[in-house]
């Protein structure tokens, strides 16, 4: 099946990345034009809403939803904030927008600004992203100078701002209530919901948190119509396309762009990525960043998005597929997943804080053949009672790849405990 | 009102108020570490998980509101689990050295342990250990017994208005420490002991001296200042070994500051005058009435009396002085600067008074004008005092008299007074005073006066009935 592609083809050429490409082959512009001209703010929230999409930051929550609880009576300022923390480790598709297509980030800033009313907006980008914030930071100076940002932008009378602000380095920055902590230069640790950031998120004022990703589409939409934009989904309340990062074991890993829920996971994996490496044998997938549940080989016949995925019980996540061969010692990938989330747990809350360390301590006492026979069931134990019960999402993350993959590879666990090697 | 239902019962409540309070109403407890009433909700301990009907996961109670016909369970099976599972998180890293800890017997993880944890472990990796810093003269941190409550640190920025805790580094290795390893500037700092779920952040004024459950609680008002704290003095053997703040949503919320929490030393200072005294001579109570009624009968004397007595007291000087000595005078004393209730304001932003005397509002109300309005005095000056009321304020201005104490002074306020005849410091009388504001309450007694002083009316009334030359004691 031949893909419609929103993003792809602008990928991976440095000249595309100029103003001057970006008004010349993608319509640049045109779109936040017609918004501030000839639309209401309504009429934005009611196109993005018919468009269908779906949140690219890992929960899947529908933009136009989000952004219709701005309420628009509020006497306080309303802030748009981009996040851009991109950090769920296997995703890497909004550094692609920021690096070649940073001008469709920022007037998708201006028609979503526009749309709730917000008059300086934030680009939260992750402290790793130093080229990046650079790039970001030079086309939004070629839009001030353009003005297509700063004060009544296009002879509309609308007024934007946009402030890129570094991360330092937190995996939980990228939680929206973390990021709005640390945007405010408090300590990066997320809040108590709710109140929700559209009722109360940056300085304490209605709030919309949206990935790159998301807002890189808005402009398209526009451009399309809601409808449009939502028939390119293949599968009910999802409209767009998604970009997939594709990584691990397969022959051509990269970022792929696909119409929503127009291929299984197996397609992705054969079609896209050209199989398995080296023509091994497929052991496992993760189908949605490293925090989503783990597939067994014969699970990813499953349409790859948000709903299906649900289904079977994991999630779509950021899009971020990895995909293991059959000589992975699963094990000690696990024990690398459950550091990096002990390592990037905030520390705020006791399951996370506790749990994560402890699960960590565990795995180490089975890769080193020093733990008991009861100490598989200890671990799954400690991942129920962190899944579902922290202050945000991080701890279903940890929890979520523990019992996953506990459930399904068993006996590999039981192999290091009995002290055989199963790998070299 | 709306109603919700909480364990089977239906309750009513006011709209915002969170599952704790409104449990409490319905008779069921649910244990928490990190909330506090007094703070902002954080929500991070996840103690006080509660099944909310409708909800697909567990709810905490301290940041989930009411709300109409809400149906509310806080002893399902998951509830149980989830509560049971965050207290063995909150053990993994205790050092479990409740037997030399000293809170011991009023420590939260120690209750909630006993009644929602396990008696068993199942861990057994090394625990987490910390350097502790020197938090100064107030409080010892031991953070190995710290569980991350968060709660000092709120307590400093929402209430002492000093951000001074902080939490440093993340994740396992989280430290609960002060800006730059600081010592405590805030005046506030009992507080953090108070607050502190655990045997983290202590009194090193309490720290080894009693343990907590011998204690026996006495409810009283502090004599600090014109705020009137409501406080709890804790005692036993007749010895105060502490002073705690007690909840007054409208006076002292649920604090107190560092300066009323240790004012009561004094009370037990070895250098307190405890038997009358002529000079530097130690006298009988008879001679001490006797020489009284001798300075006093019939002449024209000007009697001070503190800020810092209690209103029986006063009313008792001001009718003695009524019926006894026509031609005398009364005025009070007790803090430089502040000579009636409209002087007295806010010394800072949080809880402390410009007065440092409890009773300056009663003075003014029985219609005792300050010291600083006396035109002249006379050759004999009686001063009764509490303890705390401001001597060298008043003394100036009776310069080169024969002045005569009465109350509660120590060794280095004896210089002035040709006679003491000691009386009875806060702690151990019952009395009433009113605040800066007008509010009436009640001081309580809490420790048995020694036998060798007298209260001021028993002073007085000696004084008044004793026909004969020697007096009957």
């Amino acid at each position: 099946m031949s893909q419609t592609t929103l993003f792809e083809q602008h990928f991976w050429k440095e000249s595309n990345r100029t103003l001057e490409y970006y008004l010349q082959s993608m319509n640049g512009y045109q779109a936040a034009q017609k918004v501030l001209k000839e639309m209401s703010p309504d009429q934005v929230i009611d196109e993005v809403k018919k468009g269908n999409i779906r949140g690219r930051g890992g929960a899947g929550f529908p933009m136009g939803m989000k952004w219709s609880f701005i309420p628009k009576a509020s006497e306080k300022p309303k802030y748009l904030v981009c996040n851009a923390d991109e950090s769920e480790p296997g995703t890497c598709k909004d550094r692609q927008i920021i690096r070649y297509t940073p001008h469709l980030l920022i007037e998708g800033l201006i028609i979503g600004s526009f749309a709730i009313g917000c008059k300086h907006a934030y680009v939260y980008i992750r402290g790793e992203y130093v080229r990046e914030a650079k790039l970001l930071n030079a086309a939004i100076d070629e839009a001030y100078a353009k003005g297509y940002l700063g004060k009544n932008i296009f002879g509309s009378g609308f007024d934007l701002e946009i402030t890129v602000h570094r991360g330092a380095g937190a995996y939980i920055c990228g939680e929206e209530t973390g990021l709005l902590n640390s945007l405010e230069g408090k300590r990066g640790e997320p809040r108590v919901k709710p109140p929700f950031p559209a009722v109360s998120g940056a300085f304490g004022c209605p709030t919309a948190v949206n990935n790159v990703e998301s807002i890189a589409n808005v402009p398209h939409l526009i451009r399309m119509g809601g409808d449009a934009f939502a028939q390119l989904g293949k599968v009910d309340k999802s409209g767009g396309t998604r970009l997939i990062s594709l990584s691990g074991h397969v022959k051509k890993p990269g970022v792929y762009e696909i119409q929503a829920g127009s291929m299984t996971l197996r397609q992705i994996i054969d079609h896209l990525g050209g199989g398995v490496i080296n023509d091994k044998k497929l052991k496992a997938v993760i189908p949605g960043g490293s925090s989503s549940p783990i597939l067994s080989a014969d699970e990813i016949d499953v349409v790859y998005d948000v709903e299906p995925l649900m289904k079977v019980g994991t999630m779509m996540g950021s899009a971020a597929i990895m995909v293991i061969h059959e000589d992975t010692d699963l094990v000690k990938l696990l024990m690398r997943i459950t550091k990096f989330y002990e390592h990037e747990s905030c520390g705020q809350c006791t399951p996370c804080r506790e749990g994560c360390h402890w699960m960590e301590s565990i795995l180490h006492k089975i890769i080193h053949h020093e733990a008991k026979p009861s100490d598989l069931d200890l671990l799954v134990d400690v991942a129920q009672n962190i899944g579902g019960k922290t202050l945000c999402a991080l701890g279903d993350a940890a929890a979520g790849p523990v019992i996953s993959f506990v459930k399904k590879f068993r006996p590999e666990f039981e192999a290091y405990i009995k002290g055989q090697k199963i790998y070299a | 009102m709306p109603k919700c239902t909480i364990d089977g019962k239906e309750v009513e409540f006011k709209p915002g108020e969170n599952l704790i309070t409104v449990a409490k109403r319905a008779g069921v407890e649910i244990p928490v570490f990190c909330y506090h009433p007094g703070l902002t909700v954080v929500a991070q301990c996840r103690m006080c998980y509660v099944e909310v009907e409708k909800m697909p996961k567990l709810q905490t109670a301290c940041s989930t509101m009411a709300a109409e016909g809400m149906v509310v369970k806080t002893q399902s099976d998951p509830v149980v689990k989830g509560r049971a599972g965050t207290m063995e998180f909150l053990l993994l890293n205790h050092p479990l050295d409740c037997p030399i800890c000293d809170k011991a017997g009023e420590c939260d993880l120690q209750d909630n342990s006993y009644g929602h944890g396990s008696a068993y472990m199942r861990h057994s990796e090394e625990r987490r250990t910390y350097v502790d810093v020197d938090m100064g003269p107030v409080i010892e941190k031991n953070m190995n017994r710290c569980i991350h409550c968060t709660r000092c640190i709120r307590f400093g920025e929402e209430v002492a208005g000093i951000h001074e805790m902080v939490a440093i580094k993340r994740g396992n290795n989280i430290d609960i420490t002060t800006i730059d390893g600081n010592p405590l500037q805030t005046e506030y700092a009992g507080n953090y002991a108070d607050i502190c779920p655990t045997g983290s952040l202590t009194l090193r004024d309490f720290r080894f001296r009693k343990r907590a459950w011998m204690l026996k609680k006495t409810a009283t008002v502090c004599e600090g200042c014109s705020k009137g704290c409501n406080m709890e003095i804790q005692h036993e053997g007749n010895v105060i070994y502490r002073c705690v703040p007690r909840e007054n949503l409208e006076i002292n919320k649920y604090w107190m500051c560092d300066e009323g929490r240790f004012n009561y030393h004094y009370t037990q200072d070895p250098t307190r005058i405890l038997n009358p005294r002529s000079g530097n001579a130690s006298i009988s109570w008879a001679t001490a009435i006797q020489e009284l009624k001798s300075a006093t009968e019939g002449k024209k004397v000007t009697f001070l009396v503190g800020s810092d007595l209690t209103q029986e007291e006063l009313t008792t000087v001001q009718e003695y002085v009524k019926a006894y000595q026509k031609d005398s005078s009364v005025y009070h004393f007790g803090t430089e600067g502040v000579a009636e209730i409209a002087d007295d304001g806010q010394a800072d932003q949080i809880l402390k008074m410009k007065s440092k005397t409890s009773n300056l509002f009663g003075a003014e109300k029985l219609g005792i004008k300050n010291v600083s309005s006396m035109k002249s005095t006379s050759d004999v000056v009686v001063v009764i005092r509490g303890g705390r009321a401001d001597l060298e304020s008043a003394l100036k201005q009776v310069q080169g008299k024969k002045i005569i104490g009465m109350g509660v002074f120590l060794e280095k306020d004896a210089a002035p007074f040709s006679m003491i005849l000691p009386g009875l410091a806060f702690t151990e009388k019952d009395g009433t005073v009113f605040n800066h504001s007008g509010i009436e309450q009640k001081i309580k007694r809490a420790i048995v006066p020694k036998n060798t002083v007298k209260t001021v009316s028993e002073v007085l009334m000696l004084v008044a009935n004793q026909k004969t030359k020697e007096a009957v004691v």
